[in-house]
Order: C-alpha cells, then structure tokens, then sequence
C-alpha cells in the first residue's frame, strides 16, 4: 500500500509506533509516514488514518462545523485578555468596558474580534446545524453502533449554549442595550405559569437587576458555560469519529463492488470495533481504491488548516474596521425607545409582540407563549426529528435527497420564517415598536419624559 | 448473614449509596446556597413627596417607576411597568382629555400609555388596549405619612381602580 509502489518506504527511525518528529508533515514521503502522523501524534490521533475523498468536498459540508470550532477557539482566545480586564462590578463593569474600549492598547480590537466572533458563532453553528438537516447527516449507514442521532442531540445541546454564552456576555458591560436586553430575557422566564417568578428570582439572585444578576451571569459566561460547552464539543467530535466519519462516508457502503473481486476482508474504522464487532465495516479492497479514500495527513489537516487560518484572517481583519457597541451605562429609570434583544432572538421578540392572546375572559401572555412554549416545542421537535425521519438509509449524505423532499421543504419553511422575522425585527422596528420601512425615517421622540 | 458473599453484597451497596447520598447532599447545598435569603432590593413603601410637589394632571417618577394622577385634593397612582415584559412605559399627553367612569366612578383621562419594548399601548387608567399586553396596569395604594406629612405609596400592595386618595 505504498504511495511509491517502486521505493520500498524509508525505514523510520524509533520504535514502531512512535513518531520521530515532534510534529507531523506537511508532505509526508509515504502512507507510512502519513499513517504514523495520526497514530503517533496527540493533537491528530482522533483523525482516521484514511478519510473519504467526498467527504472532503468544500459544496457538501461547507466546513460549516470546522468553522463553529475555530470561532470557538478565537472566542475563547480572545475572552482570555478580556478576563483581566474586565471588573464584574455593578460600579465598574461599565467602565472597565469603557477601558478596553477606549484607553486599553489594542483594548478595542480585542473587543471586537471576541464580540464578532460570537456573533458569527452564532451564525455558523446555525448554518451547521441547517446542512446537517438537509443532508439528513443525522440518519445512520449500515454500520453497526453508529449513533448519530445522539450526536445531533448533542449538537442542539451546543447551539443552546452558544445562544446562552452569547446572552450572558451581552449583559456585561451593563449598558442601556445589556440592561434591558436582561430585563426582557429574564421576564420571559418568570411568565411561566406557577414556577416562573422563582426561576427569574433564581436567574436574578434578586427580585430586581443588580449585582446578584451581574456575578451570576459572569460566572455562566466566563466558568460554567463554557465548561459545559467544552465537554459536550469533545463528545461531539469523539461521536463523529466513532460514526464513522461525515455521513457522506456511508455512502461507501453502498458503492458497487466488483463482480470479479474474490471474497475480500472487510476493515473497521476502529481497533475495538473490530473485536466486537461494532464499527461501520467496509471492503478492504473498496477502502483502498484511490479514487475513494486519501491519507488524512496531509489532505484532511491541511483543508482544516486553510478554514481556520481563513476564519482567523476574516475576524481579525473585520475587528479592524468593526467597532462593539457600547451604549449609554445601564439606567433601570429609562427604557431605550425601541429597546431590541440581540439579532439572534429578534424573531422570538417578533413572536412574544405577536402571541398574546385571549381564548373568553383568559389571557395567555405572549411572552410564555411565544417566549417559551414555542421556542421549547420546536427545540423539542428538532431534537427528536432523527426518530420521526423515516426514510432510507440511502438518503444520508445527499443533498436534497428525492425522499426527503417534504421534510426539507417545511424545515427550510420554518428557517425562511426565523429570518424573515429577524430581518422585520432587525430592520423594520422603530420606536413604540411600530412597523417602519429600512429606508423610512423614525419620528423625532424625546428620550425622556 | 452466614454467606459471606451476600454480605458483601450488602457492603458494596451501602457504600454505593452512602456516595450517592453525599453527591446529592452536596448538590442540593451548592443550589440551595444560590437562592437568596435576605432581599437587598430597595423597599416597596416608598415617601415620594409631600403632596404640594404634586402639580395637578401627571407626574412621572422614574425612580418608583410610577405615574402619580392628582384632580384637586385627590389622587391615584398607576404603575408604569408594562405588564408583558417590564419594559418602563411612557406617558403621552391626550389633545383632549375625557372623562370616563372607571369601576363606578368618574375619571378624567389626560395619557395615554406606550411600551418602547413590544408595542402594547394601555388608556388613561390603565385598561390594556393594544399590543401584547396581558392585563391592565396595576394600581397603587397611597397615603400619608404620620411624621413628615410626606405621600407614601405601597408598590406591594395594588388596589381596584376606584381607589383615590383625598387629601385633607
């Protein structure tokens, strides 16, 4: 299995197994080379040996989940500084906001690259989970132990937390925008019938917005979710590998084999697989074909390399230009007119504005009902989505598969109706909430009464 | 107790749930401490004035977040907390003021009420009339103080929307 068929593979220079360079090669000189790159190598050993050559095409995954995983690197990268910076104090956030902003050197860019990148996050990961849906990434092969419905729940669980991470953060500098983002978020949890005031009360640490609020939603922010955000991406990725690869992968099982081919082994994608039995099995001889399969070193690395060094260049350079926002300080006397959510919530804001309504003399808040019972059931429905989808395995790894033509239609029903109401919320809002043209002019109201 | 394996058993499960219990127990402390026993929040009867800082129509108090009415020798207080989701409303002066009988007695109606957040829109004594706003705006319990002579209004305690307060 030599990539020179002709030169016997150099003769590497420890033990076998162990690697003789720190890191691995960019070029390696055979497959043994390559293959020992991903044995040997810590950052590289959860990487199969050989990666499916489709897998790899730039139209199918558009590398969305290699995208979701450098901004969470670039996030967390930049968060570092900000966390010395930064004093979690109802008298101090402000300003020390203020500082990175305007007296901190390079304080601004900092700023800027964790904020975009958390908005992009945010974006990405949507996207992520949108090609997901529509490939049915989610769907197993015919490998044995494949559970990539769990790790579609577990991916839902990773757009939660970045939506809360995001949240959390946007409370911070305990300006106008983050005080009365805060008081609308929280008022939503507490229009839960019977429990609701006791969950605000718990988010809160109070009964009004202070310092309880501040320090509880720094620790979220800064400890516990990305703590939790850490263990479930491992677990995500572990799984993906487990899985056997992207869907698309599977679709290996379904090539043709060759009529004159003799009864051939079959090869796991991993060790213990192959002892009990429970790793997708694929042909040996249709493993090995080199118009299906390439070494992971260097073809898989370096295609990660370009995504995460252009996801770096884009963010650091757009920081330049891009300046966060930070508003007047946080004042709980005056309500911004209008006072928005962050873009990523403005369709539920859209929904809560919209669902308040009266069945005789009773009347359902818009808020639980738009705020949670909505949001919830379609977190809900999405989640069990890989049990409800019945059609064939053959269909994973595709886009538009001809069987999955109705399911795709109305999911992507559900995410047009997400965007157009970010889009009126985001662009179409004026003051009091009323609907005004992008290009429309807003009437000149006094900020205070 | 003469087996020697079932006493084992027996150990092994004590000790398995004597984990249990202890990693229950600590949880439960660890949560409990984060619902707070003492409320540091400012208190809920409040002095706002003495009446003569009480001009006649409204008067808004940011502070409280309330809108203090005053007709002559009465008045009423409404709050100005949007009962959708706590956004501080605001006051817009009617062209021409009207008066309606609200739960029996007269009032006369010079604003109305706008919420910057959602959009609900509330009348004069506070009747939710557009938006998403759930209910009406409560109202609250005024009166004055023994020492200073001060008003003083009770934000925990909401009152019909008969209620007025006379001064002497």
């Amino acid at each position: 299995m030599s990539a020179h068929p002709d030169k016997p593979a150099p003769k590497p220079d420890g033990a076998p197994g162990v690697h003789a360079k720190p890191l691995w090669s960019i070029r390696p000189a055979s497959d043994r080379e390559a293959g020992d790159a991903v044995v040997s190598n810590f950052l590289l050993h959860w990487f199969p040996a050989k990666t499916y050559k489709p897998s790899l095409d730039w139209n199918y995954s558009f590398w969305l989940g290699t995208a979701s995983a450098a901004l969470l690197l670039l996030v967390t990268v930049s968060g570092l500084p900000l966390l010395f910076l930064y004093v979690p104090s109802v008298e101090r956030a402000y300003g020390s906001v203020k500082d990175i902003e305007y007296v901190t050197t390079f304080g601004f860019w900092i700023r800027a690259v964790h904020r975009l990148s958390a908005h992009l996050m945010v974006a990405v990961v949507f996207l992520h989970l949108v090609r997901v849906f529509l490939t049915g990434a989610y769907k197993n092969g015919r490998g044995q132990g494949q559970k990539r419905e769990l790790n579609w729940v577990l991916g839902i669980g990773l757009l939660l937390c970045t939506l809360f991470l995001s949240f959390t953060g946007y409370l911070l500098p305990w300006d106008q925008l983050a005080y009365w983002a805060i008081t609308v978020g929280t008022n939503i949890a507490s229009s839960i019938p019977l429990v609701g005031p006791a969950i605000r009360e718990l988010l809160l640490g109070g009964r009004a917005i202070d310092q309880a609020t501040l320090i509880r939603f720094y620790v979220l922010h800064v400890i516990a979710l990305p703590a939790a955000i850490g263990v479930i991406f491992l677990y995500h990725m572990w799984r993906v590998r487990k899985d056997g690869g992207l869907a698309r992968a599977d679709r290996l099982t379904l090539l043709p084999e060759k009529a004159a081919e003799a009864p051939s082994k079959t090869k796991t994608y991993t060790l213990l697989g192959v002892a009990r039995g429970t790793s997708p099995a694929v042909k040996a001889s249709t493993l090995e074909r080199p118009d299906t399969t390439v070494n992971s070193v260097p073809d898989l690395t370096r295609r990660i390399l370009i995504v995460v060094l252009a996801i770096f260049a884009l963010v650091s350079i757009a920081s330049v230009f891009y300046h966060a926002p930070l508003e007047e300080p946080a004042n709980a006397l005056v309500t911004p007119n209008p006072a928005k959510a962050p873009w990523y919530f403005l369709w539920l804001q859209e929904i809560v504005t919209d669902t308040t309504v009266k069945i005789g003399s009773f009347t359902i808040n818009g808020a639980f009902l738009g705020g949670v019972l909505l949001p919830g059931a379609l977190i809900f429905l999405l989640t069990i989505w890989p049990w409800l989808d019945k059609s064939a395995p053959g269909s994973a790894g595709l886009w538009f598969p001809k069987d999955r033509r109705t399911q795709n239609a109305v999911f992507l029903a559900f995410v047009a109706g997400v965007l157009v109401l970010t889009f009126i919320g985001t662009f179409c809002r004026g003051p009091y909430w009323h609907l005004y043209w992008p290009w429309q002019a807003w009437p000149e109201l006094p900020t205070r009464i | 107790m003469s087996e020697p394996k079932s006493r084992r058993e027996i150990f092994l499960k004590l000790g398995f749930g004597a984990g249990v219990a202890a990693l229950g127990a600590q949880a439960v402390a660890s949560l409990r401490s984060l619902v707070p026993n003492v409320s540091y929040d400012s208190p809920t009867t409040v002095k706002i004035g003495m009446p003569n800082d009480f001009p006649d129509g409204m008067k808004f108090l940011p502070d409280e977040r309330l809108f203090v009415f005053r007709e002559g020798k009465t008045l009423h207080a409404v709050s100005a907390v949007c009962t959708h989701l706590g956004c501080t409303m605001r006051a817009e002066a009617l062209s021409a003021p009207e008066t309606k009988d609200v739960s029996g007695k007269p009032l006369r109606l010079t604003h109305r009420f706008l919420c910057p957040c959602h959009g609900s829109k509330y009348a004069g004594d506070g009747t939710n009339v557009a938006g998403p706003a759930p209910k009406p705006l409560a109202w609250y319990h005024l009166s004055l103080s023994p020492d200073d002579g001060q008003l003083v209004v009770d934000l925990a305690r909401p009152v019909e929307r008969d209620f007025r307060f006379t001064l002497a």
